[in-house]
């Protein structure tokens, strides 16, 4: 073959690749802009709050929430029905973020799991109520990671990075870190659904942009509002086993039955990683201020502070993932250690068991 | 005219036409180089357009002076650009005040790390050691790793702020474009890089497929903005430039506040330096072997570290050499530091009175302008001739893939590692042949390679009972050699052969070389002791 004619092969099959390539974006595009269209089918848990705070599409919006609260209520600009829409589908990413409601979890959460590596994590776990957890009365919990009081801090500076963080940016330092995978663009749906939800529950819970409230962040429990007696792992290992165990399993790893998961895991792969702020070795007042308030489910706020930062030091001690900041070595190591560790734990834990029951006398041994 | 020939004795008409093809040469450099120190400051580096202007202007003029090489030509370079967005990315936002202040420091300290490289004579010399498949390797991976990173701009999209390994933002920026991307901004992109690609088919058009790429991204963005509107199809645009003037001083950010942040980038700065350091030894010893000449790789190490030293202080990217422009300087035919002199001078007239036009420059086409030269870096020329030696192609692939798959200061460490692994596998393994009970050495007898040879003599000394060691092409013998040969020479069982007895070692035939004065040279009698 002559050179021009290779030449031209050669230019055509880009040119070809290049044409293919606009095809595909146009298709991508024109399937999204079809979703966006399509009517929202919510889990129960949304339909349940979106219901009890009157989302529906009109010119003005009153929450009921306030009105039942305070007597009154000033009318806020409603929401139109691409506005609803995007609303409902961001509380659906937050309430079931692994699809498993969903019947199309690719087109339905737009592929949030894409984002995330494990097979655990859900943005409801911290976020707990779907972003808005309250009592048995209405009303908001303190230190309970509330999304509607953090978009009302909606470009805050980082206190430990010192950056100017927009809500958005935030959100991808949970995609990254606290859900350990990688973060979306910033122009992705999942972001702007989830900032749509976040920004409507302010509107129903009446918060102010700029405002500090109570259900905003984590209520941070450093060393000094204890007894003054150190983070012990021994302890924190005898609290867990008595608190925790019975659904976040021996390992800490998760459990999961009937192909649904029960409680997520707090160690190993689908864990959060060593990057993350609720990684008690990185900052060590998040996680005890997170158990502290939002743990156990239903007996929230019976733990002790010392108890809580017991409870983080020893799951801060277990392996999880590296960061990706970290890179592939440390990725490595951790990624063995999670591997290798389970089976001698359980192997030490056996022989200690029958090591025990072989010392004792054998009528206290049954 | 000729009167005045006469009068002063200069062929003028000579000189006039020398200094007309300098100074066509210097614009079309300028005009080569004017989208690149764009789009390298704004899409690579996340630091205003004049940073890389001033890079093609000041760089280009320092180098010019420092640098003896007459093809020599710096200026802003991909991958130090890149190295800086990378750097300095989880450090600060791009195009703010504090990023665009530790651009400087990370200069000013590549700078300083040169320097030392200068002053201190070994690791300048080491630079020498960095092999051909190391280089290619790092390149190609480089010219990946600038596709990838374009990808998220092409598509009109915000760029990532923090760092993950290469290939996972690759493969979420790609899948982010295709379904988030703004079409109108890929459009854009696309229309510059089919431009960009049909130019280049052409020879004679080749060098100016930038420039017409550039000017039809930027007529249809021109064309979108007039029937849609700008604030519809949301095309980032350079802006403006008209803070830009001859000079503009600035000073690298070094106070108590930022020195944390500053301690964080020395990886970076370190990274930044040796990439620059190793394009630029290369790309010299590759093109003063085609110009024919030489030009001592110690004097592209000083100009290149006094120019990164200056530069911080007039608001500029650092510099190092661009093969690529130097290549056209070449293909151009004039060997001249005017003409390289000229293009900077060039490109600041040129920024000066079309500051408006430069201005209106879409970011999807620069980004497509970064995918081309990215995609140019890999050659499969340059690639060939690494796959047909295995060894070769080890240190090629794990140089390639260690730029992918680590960062830019792993790739970097790694590369060095490999070239020293590399160059010390070759002399450890020198080239034994078997005839008989001959022994045949072909390369150097030294306690590195000291295993490799004793094994062969060994099977030889069971099979045979007795060997000839020939060292007739044996090049450099250390002190453990030496010993070895003493005893295996006591042991009787060894006749040692030199089959260049009585003549030069290195065989040139020089007489001078050949006389008893050269004998009497160390190597010689260290052989004579045995």
């Amino acid at each position: 073959m002559s050179t021009t004619a290779l030449k031209l092969a050669r230019t055509t099959l880009l040119l070809l690749v290049l044409a293919g390539f606009y095809l595909v974006v146009t298709q991508q595009h024109k399937h999204r802009e079809d979703i966006r269209l399509t009517t929202v089918t919510l889990t129960p848990g949304c339909a349940e709050k979106l219901r009890r705070y009157g989302l529906v599409s009109s010119d003005r919006y009153r929450s009921p929430y306030v009105l039942q609260r305070t007597g009154s209520t000033a009318p806020l600009r409603g929401y139109s029905d691409e506005d609803v829409r995007a609303i409902q589908r961001g509380c659906n990413i937050i309430d079931d973020t692994q699809g498993k409601q969903a019947k199309d979890t690719g087109n339905e959460r737009w592929n949030a799991t894409r984002f995330i590596r494990g097979t655990h994590t859900s943005c409801d776990h911290c976020h707990q109520g779907i972003g808005d957890k309250q009592d048995g009365h209405g009303n908001r919990m303190k230190g309970s990671l509330s999304l509607g009081a953090s978009w009302v801090m909606a470009d805050m500076y980082d206190r430990f990075t010192g950056m100017l963080l927009p809500f958005e940016l935030r959100q991808m330092q949970c995609f990254i870190n606290s859900s350990n995978g990688y973060k979306p663009n910033i122009a992705d749906d999942v972001l702007r659904d989830i900032t749509a939800y976040s920004r409507f529950l302010s509107a129903a819970l009446a918060l102010k942009i700029g405002n500090h409230y109570d259900e905003q962040g984590i209520d941070e429990i450093p060393a000094s509002d204890t007894p003054k007696q150190g983070d012990d792992y021994v302890r924190g290992e005898f609290v867990y086993k008595q608190k925790c165990q019975v659904c976040h399993g021996r390992q800490a790893f998760g459990l999961e039955a009937n192909g649904q998961l029960v409680a997520p895991a707090l160690a190993g792969p689908n864990a959060w990683n060593t990057q993350s702020r609720n990684y008690f070795n990185y900052v060590s007042t998040i996680l005890p201020g997170f158990i502290c308030r939002n743990m156990p489910l239903g007996a929230e706020n019976t733990l002790s502070n010392q108890e809580c930062r017991d409870i983080a030091f020893y799951i801060g001690n277990l392996p999880r993932p590296a960061g990706d900041r970290e890179g592939p070595v440390v990725a490595l190591q951790h990624q063995a250690l999670m591997t290798f560790m389970p089976p001698l734990m359980r192997l030490t834990e056996s022989t200690r068991k029958s090591g025990v029951s072989a010392a004792l006398p054998p009528e206290r041994n049954q | 005219m000729k009167s005045l020939e006469a009068v002063l004795k200069l062929p003028l008409r000579k000189h006039w036409s020398d200094l007309y093809g300098n100074l066509t040469v210097g614009l079309t450099l300028a005009l080569v180089t004017l989208p690149q120190a764009v789009a390298f400051s704004v899409t690579l580096a996340g630091v205003p357009p004049h940073f890389g202007i001033y890079a093609a202007v000041w760089g280009v003029l320092f180098c010019a002076m420092l640098n003896p090489s007459r093809v020599f030509h710096g200026g802003p370079n991909t991958a130090m650009s890149a190295t800086i967005g990378v750097t300095l990315l989880p450090t600060a936002p791009p195009f703010g005040a504090e990023y665009m202040g530790y651009a400087l420091t990370l200069g000013l300290m590549a700078g300083l790390i040169q320097l030392m490289f200068y002053l201190i004579r070994p690791l300048g010399r080491m630079l020498d050691l960095i092999s051909e498949p190391v280089i290619n390797g790092m390149i190609c991976g480089i010219g990946l790793f600038l596709i990838f990173k374009s990808l998220t701009t092409f598509g009109g999209l915000p760029l990532n702020t923090e760092v993950e390994w290469p290939l996972w933002i690759a493969w979420q920026s790609l899948l982010a474009v295709v379904e988030v991307g703004n079409v109108h901004a890929i459009e854009v992109g696309l229309i510059t890089l089919i431009t960009c690609v049909i130019v280049q088919q052409f020879d004679r058009l080749r060098n100016w497929a930038i420039l017409l790429g550039i000017a039809a991204g930027t007529l249809y963005s021109e064309y979108l903005s007039a029937t849609l509107g700008l604030h519809n199809t949301l095309i980032e645009q350079i802006g403006n430039l008209s803070s830009i003037s001859l000079v503009y001083p600035s000073v690298p950010l070094f106070n108590q506040e930022s020195m944390p942040d500053v301690i964080s980038i020395v990886p970076g700065a370190v990274t930044l330096a040796l990439l620059g350091l190793f394009q630029t030894v290369a790309a010299m010893r590759r093109m003063t072997r085609k110009v024919g000449g030489f030009t001592d790789s110690r004097k592209a190490i000083f100009s290149d570290a006094v120019s990164n030293c200056l530069l911080p202080f007039l608001s500029s990217l650092p510099t190092c050499a661009s093969f690529n422009r130097m290549w056209l300087v070449h293909k151009l035919g004039i060997h001249s530091k005017l003409a390289i002199v000229s293009s900077a001078l060039w490109l600041l007239l040129l920024v000066l009175f079309f500051a408006k036009v430069i201005a209106i420059i879409p970011m999807p086409a620069m980004a497509a302008v970064i995918i081309l030269l990215g995609a140019n870096m890999i050659n499969w020329d340059d690639i060939k001739p690494h796959l047909n030696d295995r060894r070769e192609a080890i240190v090629f692939l794990a140089s390639f893939l260690s730029v992918l798959l680590l960062d830019l200061f792993g790739a970097v460490i790694v590369g060095s590692i490999l070239a020293f692994g590399y160059s010390k596998w070759e002399q450890a393994h020198p080239n034994i042949s078997v005839r008989g009970k001959v022994l045949k050495i072909r390369g150097n007898l030294y306690y590195g390679s000291l295993p490799v040879i004793e094994s062969m003599y060994h099977r030889v000394i069971e099979r045979e009972g007795s060997a000839v060691i020939d060292l007739s092409d044996c090049y450099y013998i250390d002190r453990e050699g030496i010993r070895w040969l003493a005893a295996v020479k006591a042991a009787q069982k060894v006749d040692l052969a030199d089959r260049r007895k009585n003549e030069n070692r290195r065989g040139t035939g020089d007489s001078k070389r050949a006389s008893g004065k050269r004998r009497d040279r160390p190597d010689r009698r260290r052989r004579s002791e045995f």
